[in-house]
């Protein structure tokens, strides 16, 4: 493909902070974003969040009530939100915010597993707990699976083809990967990609519980005794542009995605498989054009529940070559949890970092080593490793695989 | 305890996103960019916040801030007193 495409603008927000720098110092300093809730329902005791997440504890709206110059923020369902304050960050990143002429035709791919959690659980919970006969009458705008694209629209007047891409946990990364190609066939210079997700609600909560996919203590990847994943909020956008585009107005190239790949399992609703894993795996080297003994930091989709990790670490032992040692595996949900639709965006984000700095930061959590998940891991403290590329892997509930390759800018 | 045109104000601010010193009673909702869904909104937080239904003939015709205002202040305080009287709220929810 003759168009390149050119990473200019970075935004997040988890439960490590707001803004790229809090993420990533925090990220590098081994600090989690991991605690123990202990939240009985207002209405129903009974009904109570007791164990680890990833909560945001609130965010900082006053750069976006600033720019847009009234208080467009105040009604946002949490995930649209995260969404508005992540690309607030990047367009702001890229020397975007405010560029009329060039927003007008600037597109919004944006992924999400769900819309408006904390919405929809209000709503529910004033008909069927509380009794009442109405709900709020923007329930239906605010919970829509395409609630924060709108958001990002209206606040940032982006006038582009818009609209949201849902693939369970692989959501951001299917649309990064696929606003990549919008740039690559000419359909715009310049796309909003990423995704947000809030559902750190009392539904959702005893949904995860139910599946049996909660860890009781903390997230740890790959390590042994890993007892399942962590669930985290949040969003992370990032400013796609053609890149001949982005250097002839001088933009900071933060890296190029050079690869992705994608693939479905055809198989099992929540039991992830080697095949189709790989093949997602195999189409992103393929489309790079980078052999599979090239030096790289993976940013593996890394769970933390005990099939995951061993599948992922079956996939790439498949697939890396060259000797494992000259290649290096972090897992960032030990820090961040589980950011469910934002989770491809948020990895991939802060693999690119890590590419730019030359360090691989540590794995949280690990405990010790697991036969099945021999794999070239990121532990103890921030390493340098100088990688040539990132592979960014997210594969998702239902089979759904997305895998992104970046090289620096 | 009689419902304050200010506390009915305070609400209205908070869900229109309109600055509060910007209602001023003969400013139209119009005016201040608070179209038919906001109005909406509104009257659901105000139905919230006091305990009162409106139903939609009866702020179909409001235009202006003070209108709304008088027509909340008038069905908060019934409400008020008959709650202050003991007794039950004509409440929605």
């Amino acid at each position: 493909m003759s168009v390149r495409v050119a990473v200019t603008g970075l935004g997040c927000v988890s439960a490590l902070g707001q803004g790229v720098q809090a993420n990533w110092s925090k990220l590098k300093d081994g600090v989690t974003g991991i605690r123990r809730l202990s939240e009985p329902h207002p209405d129903q005791p009974r009904l109570i969040k007791d164990g680890p997440a990833a909560a945001i504890d609130g965010v900082d709206t006053t750069a976006v009530e600033a720019f847009a110059g009234r208080k467009v923020t105040a009604q946002l369902d949490p995930v649209a939100a995260y969404a508005v304050v992540a690309t607030h960050e990047a367009l702001t990143a890229a020397g975007l915010i405010g560029d009329a002429a060039t927003l007008a035709s600037t597109f919004i791919v944006y992924g999400g597993a769900s819309g408006g959690n904390a919405t929809m659980e209000e709503g529910y919970t004033r008909i069927l707990l509380k009794g009442q006969s109405s709900v709020h009458p923007l329930t239906i705008p605010k919970t829509m699976s395409s609630a924060a694209v709108s958001q990002l629209s209206m606040i940032f007047g982006i006038k582009g083809v818009a609209f949201a891409i849902s693939s369970a946990c692989s959501s951001s990364a299917h649309a990064i990967s696929e606003a990549a190609y919008m740039i690559r066939a000419g359909r715009t210079k310049v796309a909003i990609a990423g995704g947000c997700d809030a559902s750190l609600n009392y539904g959702s909560w005893y949904s995860w519980l139910a599946l049996q996919a909660m860890a009781t203590d903390t997230c740890r990847p790959f390590s042994i005794d890993r007892k399942g994943m962590v669930l985290g909020e949040g969003a992370a956008s990032l400013v796609l542009e053609d890149y001949d585009h982005a250097r002839a107005r001088g933009a900071t190239i933060y890296a190029e995605i050079i690869g992705a790949g994608g693939s479905s399992d055809a198989g099992h609703l929540t039991a992830p498989s080697v095949e189709g894993a790989s093949a997602a795996v195999r189409a992103a080297y393929a489309e790079s054009g980078i052999p599979t003994d090239t030096p790289v930091l993976v940013s593996a989709h890394g769970t933390g529940t005990p099939l995951n990790d061993k599948t992922e670490t079956e996939v790439m032992r498949g697939i890396l070559t060259g000797g494992l040692d000259r290649h290096r595996v972090i897992a960032t949900k030990s820090a961040h949890g589980h950011l469910l639709g934002a989770g491809g965006a948020i990895e991939f984000l802060l693999g690119v970092l890590a590419l730019r700095e030359g360090v691989a930061p540590p794995i949280l959590g690990y405990i010790g080593p697991d036969p099945e998940c021999d794999l070239p891991l990121a532990l103890g403290k921030t390493e340098a490793f100088e990688a040539d590329a990132l592979v960014s892997n997210s594969f998702a509930f239902g089979g759904l695989n997305s895998v992104l390759i970046a090289k620096r800018g | 305890m009689s419902v304050s045109q200010d506390s009915i104000l305070d609400v209205i601010a908070e869900e229109s996103l309109v600055e509060r010193s910007a209602l001023t009673p003969d400013a139209t909702l119009e005016s201040l960019g608070i179209q038919s869904l906001d109005i909406i909104s509104i009257v659901f937080a105000l139905e919230d916040k006091f305990g009162i239904v409106l139903e939609q003939s009866e702020f179909e015709g409001v235009t202006t801030v003070k209108q709304l205002v008088d027509i909340i202040e008038v069905k908060a305080n019934a409400v008020a007193e008959a709650g202050a009287a003991g007794a039950e709220p004509a409440a929605k929810a």
